[in-house]
């Protein structure tokens, strides 16, 4: 009862914040100037990029189209969505010490316990919505402005296509694995949140931390090799998996297939127990925390 | 009793802010907390608001432990630390409405009317709090305190950077909390002359340690009164007096303030005798009583 009370408060806040809607704003001016820049140019670039294909085969169809424009913008936009998740997770705690608001929180009869998840929940919640935003302007005004049909990627070695009664459940799946990626960025910033006293440090150092572990993941050296598996840098574009489809003998494409599914599961577990990491640290610390600030 | 600390003491490292700190708060009075800047006063109400865990001691509030009744004792207390800036994004109501629902009330917008009104808020009850100046934030910052209806409100340093209309606001609203809603208040303050005006009790702490505790009119004496002695030779007319029989009524060892507490008859002698043994006298004034007695005593105490 007190859980959802207060997790109630914290999202009336979230939502009450002008801050809240910066992320809000940057997720359809981006795809907007996407959706616009291939309105009036893409179909030039595309066949630009598929020169080499249309010389050997004959593409039938919409190849611009609502799916593939989903595709591009989710790569564009899924790397750079961090900043915005931290922008409101970081601030969770901090922010509240900042301007003074959580000493008077803590003075109301509540526990430290339930304020802390009830907040996480919040974050979480506020992630979501941010997910749904992103994939209400990626995918469905797409679908609307570009049309739908089947969906041609093109990836360094090979063209997979996806026939178009095959592709939304994995947009909806790739969706579900972005939150939790998502979600692991926003349990980073929330633990961190909980040890400043203002914003900007936490969302500075979730930044850094990506940014470093990013760097990381790119380079093929023996030592971090080793490291990688534990990043969960390394497993937040697991979403991709569901854009790759098991062929069967015959080099036939099964629908509905994934063509690595154990490793896109292994993606999501290592970045939920980052996440149940991350907030079980945050209660431990904010339960011993003297409120100085 | 409402408060009762007995042995509190927070270290925070090597350094030891409160100190084996012992006082207790009757109900239904006003108790001023008082002392200099750092002396332990923000850390002593917080650790009373479990805010801050003490290193070592007990705290009790309306009779339970404070570290086995938390919630209890949180839903019976209000309190206001230092300057809150609350959600500027917010007006008034809403502030009111956040933190009443955090405390498990769901008021009506007439109650929370209502409480604006006693702290004089009700008339920009709905423009944003970053339109606030600091004396509305803090007494927005009040209300929010009264906001369940609580027996005690502790208010740590509540007229911090306001000016003096601000200052004389906060001091009415303090009395009419005490007076007219009969609850128990604790001030906290390094402004003397303001608690001096409002509280019945009153504790003194330096560098964290207690140096006096008692009711403000047992510790002022109304029958004589502090006097700064200003001379050309301060260190002087120390030694003239120090030997003569007004030795026991010097107060403290400074010798930028010169503190001779003296019966009101007496004043004319005191004079007389000064320039009769040729102290280059500039003049003398009555000081505030409690001021020049707090500085007498934490002058003692200092290191």
């Amino acid at each position: 009862m007190q859980y959802s009370r207060i997790t109630f408060i914290e999202l009336y806040k979230i939502f009450r914040n002008p801050r809240t809607y910066i992320a809000f704003s940057v997720v359809a001016i981006v795809v907007g100037l996407i959706q616009l820049g291939f309105y009036t140019d893409g179909e030039t670039y595309l066949e630009f990029g598929l020169r080499s294909l249309t010389d050997t085969f004959e593409l039938h169809g919409k190849i611009l189209n609502g799916y593939l424009m989903a595709y591009i913008i989710l790569q564009t936009l899924l790397v750079n969505l961090p900043l915005l998740v931290s922008l409101v997770a970081g601030d969770m705690i901090s922010g509240e010490a900042s301007i003074g608001t959580l000493r008077l929180i803590l003075t109301k009869p509540i526990s430290r316990n339930v304020l802390i998840m009830a907040k996480f929940t919040a974050a979480g919640i506020y992630t979501l919505v941010l997910l749904l935003w992103m994939a209400f302007w990626s995918l469905g005004i797409s679908v609307l402005i570009f049309g739908a049909d089947d969906m041609l990627i093109l990836k360094s070695d090979m063209i997979t296509q996806i026939l178009s009664s095959d592709v939304l459940w994995r947009y909806i799946a790739a969706f579900g694995f972005a939150i939790v990626a998502m979600l692991t960025v926003a349990s980073l910033s929330f633990f961190l949140s909980v040890f400043a006293e203002n914003s900007i440090g936490p969302i500075m150092a979730s930044m850094s931390i990506i940014i470093v572990f990013t760097i990381i993941n790119t380079l093929d050296l023996p030592i971090f090799n080793h490291m990688k598996p534990y990043l969960f840098t390394s497993h937040m574009l697991g979403w991709k998996g569901f854009f790759d489809i098991r062929v069967d003998a015959n080099n036939e494409q099964i629908k509905g297939s994934i063509e690595n599914l154990p490793g896109v599961l292994s993606s999501a577990g290592v970045l939920i127990v980052h996440i149940i990491g991350f907030l079980w640290a945050s209660i431990w610390v904010f339960k011993r925390k003297d409120i100085l600030s | 009793m409402h408060i009762q600390v007995d042995q509190l003491t927070k270290q925070f490292g090597n350094f030891t802010s409160v100190d084996n700190l012992s006082f207790s708060v009757n109900a239904g009075e006003v108790y001023g907390f008082l002392g200099q800047n750092g002396a332990g006063k923000s850390t002593t109400i917080r650790m009373i608001l479990s805010l801050i865990k003490p290193t070592h001691g007990t705290i009790k509030l309306f009779g339970k432990s404070l570290q086995d009744d938390r919630e209890y004792i949180l839903s019976k207390t209000g309190a206001m630390v230092e300057k809150p800036d609350l959600y500027k994004y917010l007006n008034a109501i809403d502030n009111m409405k956040i933190f009443s629902k955090y405390g498990g009330l769901s008021l009506s917008r007439d109650e929370i009317m209502n409480q604006l009104a006693v702290v004089g808020l009700e008339s920009r009850a709905h423009d944003k709090v970053k339109k606030y100046s600091q004396g509305m934030k803090q007494r927005l910052g009040i209300a929010i305190a009264m906001v369940n209806n609580p027996d005690l409100i502790i208010l740590d340093e509540p007229t911090n950077g306001l000016d003096p209309q601000g200052i004389t606001d906060i001091r009415n609203l303090i009395l009419m909390l005490s007076r007219d809603k009969k609850k128990t208040v604790v001030v906290s303050s390094h402004l003397l002359s303001e608690v001096e005006q409002i509280a019945d009790s009153m504790l003194i702490i330096n560098k964290g340690k207690k140096i006096v505790e008692g009711r403000v009119t047992d510790l002022l004496n109304p029958g004589k009164v502090q006097l700064e002695i200003e001379t050309l030779n301060n260190e002087e007319a120390k030694l003239i007096l120090g030997a003569s029989t007004w030795s026991d009524s010097l107060k403290g060892n400074s010798i930028e303030k010169l503190i001779i507490e003296v019966n009101r008859a007496n004043i004319q002698d005191l004079t007389k005798y000064l320039v009769d043994h040729g102290v280059g006298l500039i003049g003398i004034k009555s000081v505030n009583s409690l001021e020049a007695y707090f500085l007498s005593l934490t002058s003692e105490h200092a290191v």
